[in-house]
């Protein structure tokens, strides 16, 4: 409860903090508006800022979730064959170096103006994290255990679902977690290149326009969602509590 | 070789019951693991980090036979229990047990390690069950025997907690209690106390003698613990360093049951324990 009231204190003081600095310091509200006018212009857009931010959470979801399926999948294949530990790695080393941000314009150019080019460029961002993360996990399961397993005569499906998953869980909800609002900045960076809904696209709009008011209240939208995302997956990853427990 | 039931009877201070095999040290004559003419080379021949763990290592355990074996470190002996339990194979010779070679694990043996292997995030109850589950025992057979075996192992109010929330000792006994519900024939032992503190070890020793001693179980460990080696075993087998080979073979014809207090102020045990040290070269 004390922690509670400190939180909300501090960022009741952030927030007098822009609003009076603002106005002391004559900033032009075109460079930086006060935050009263943020909300004030949030609100007057209301409908507008509820449909982007449905939009683009929509992109972020869909893109974690394939992101997640697609990541688990290839760092699954890469620990179970050899072949395709020595094939893929060096593959998803290599695309995880290029600058992802360089293929969006390309993505507008392959899956149009719509949702699909917003989400692949949501599982662009999101998918390295969480193949690397997977392949660290499985391939990071104590060489003790593993012998342990093998001389109880373990199935090798058996040793997976005991064993190797949930040894791999801590490693992969880390990656999750880097994954989250690299998600947010997929879909955000799609919807910036080229779109016609989001909140990307809504910056883009507000700025253009001279609204910076509005700008900001799309980008207070942005941050929310993404924390919000964030939470949510930190509180799944409470469940692998036994990072770094040894016994 | 059905040991369930007397095993599970073996509980604390259940002295009264009368041993199965009241006349251990001179048992059946049937070998129950045999090696003849081991070796083991690590690295490939010729490379400059090659070298031999184990030349010529030949021994007979017999079943029901409480056999030790003590080396230096780096002597291979840790390498040799693994080749028991099939997890390394052998460069030379072949090791039998019962009287199939053995190329693979097999459900005749249990292998108790120096870390208890628990996983972290299964209840201590789950984790014993673990290794049964994973053999295929069925989940009825399991249930059957589960109580009486934490009971025997002290662990009955322990079931549901984790293992980090147990102390080493408990999580040892923990280890042991997987291994013995699959109630193999032979258990193999590599240090299984070595990280513990010298008090747990003494008590552990007293328990793990008592369970075998109401079992058919024929035991076979490795230990840096001359001491420990002289109070369970009715045989130690001495290693030399490497290329580990055994050098000496030594009965330990002291009276069974064993309790600590009379064990150790026996005169016996004591030269057993310096002839031992001796063949190590301690002094």
């Amino acid at each position: 409860m004390k922690r509670l009231v400190e939180t909300v204190l501090f960022w009741i003081v952030v927030g007098l903090i822009w609003e009076f600095g603002v106005r002391w310091s004559g900033t032009p509200d075109y460079v930086l508006p006060a935050l009263s006018q943020v909300f004030e212009a949030g609100w007057q857009m209301r409908a507008q800022l509820l449909s982007d931010t449905l939009a683009t959470a929509w992109e972020v979801l869909a893109g974690f979730a394939l992101a997640l399926a697609g990541g688990l999948l290839i760092g699954l294949l890469a620990s179970m064959s050899s072949i395709a530990r020595r094939t893929l790695y060096p593959l998803v080393t290599a695309l995880q170096s290029m600058p992802k941000i360089a293929l969006a314009p390309l993505l507008i150019v392959w899956f149009g103006y719509g949702f699909a080019s917003k989400l692949a460029a949501a599982v662009l961002f999101a998918f390295f994290p969480i193949v690397i993360a997977t392949m660290g996990g499985l391939a990071g399961v104590p060489r003790n255990l593993d012998e342990h397993f093998r001389a109880l005569g373990a199935s090798p499906a058996k040793t997976f679902w005991y064993l190797r998953l949930p040894a791999a869980l801590p490693s992969l909800v880390d990656g999750l977690k880097i994954a989250t609002p690299l998600a947010v900045i997929g879909a955000i960076v799609g919807e910036f290149i080229g779109s016609e809904a989001g909140l990307g696209h809504l910056i883009v709009f507000a700025t253009s326009n001279a609204q910076t008011s509005l700008s900001f209240a799309a980008i207070l939208m942005v941050t929310v969602l993404a924390m919000l995302f964030y939470w949510a997956v930190d509180l799944v990853s409470r469940g692998v509590w036994w990072r770094g427990v040894t016994v | 070789m059905a040991h369930a039931n007397i095993l599970l009877s073996a509980l604390p201070g259940s002295e009264a019951i009368t041993p199965v095999h009241p006349t251990k040290c001179d048992a059946t004559p049937r070998a129950m693991i045999s090696a003849e003419k081991v070796g083991k080379r690590f690295g490939s021949r010729g490379s400059a980090d090659a070298f031999c763990a184990l030349k010529d290592v030949s021994m007979q355990i017999r079943q029901s036979e409480f056999v030790s074996i003590l080396g230096p470190s780096g002597c291979g002996k840790s390498t040799l229990l693994r080749m028991v339990a099939g997890l390394v194979p052998c460069d030379d010779g072949r090791i039998l047990v019962g009287r199939e070679p053995v190329v693979a694990p097999v459900p005749e043996i249990g292998v108790v390690f120096q870390t208890s292997n628990l996983l972290p995030w299964l209840t201590v109850g789950a984790n014993i069950r673990l290794g049964a589950k994973m053999r295929k025992m069925p989940r009825a057979q399991i249930d059957a025997r589960l109580p009486g075996l934490l009971d025997t192992l002290g662990l009955t109010q322990f079931a549901d907690r984790y293992p980090h929330e147990l102390s080493g000792g408990m999580r040892q006994r923990a280890a042991i209690g997987q291994i013995l519900l699959l109630e193999p024939n032979v258990m193999l032992m590599d240090e299984p106390f070595g990280a513990l503190d010298a008090l747990t070890r003494d008590r552990l020793n007293v328990e793990l003698l008592r369970i075998w001693q109401h079992s058919t179980l024929t035991v076979l460990l490795v230990t840096h613990s001359i001491h420990e080696a002289v109070f369970l075993s009715d045989r130690v087998l001495v290693m030399s360093e490497r290329p580990g080979r055994v050098l000496h073979d030594v009965q330990i014809d002291l009276p069974r049951p064993r309790q600590p207090d009379e064990i150790k102020s026996d005169p016996r045990y004591g030269e057993y324990v310096s002839d031992l040290s001796r063949m190590m070269g301690v002094f």
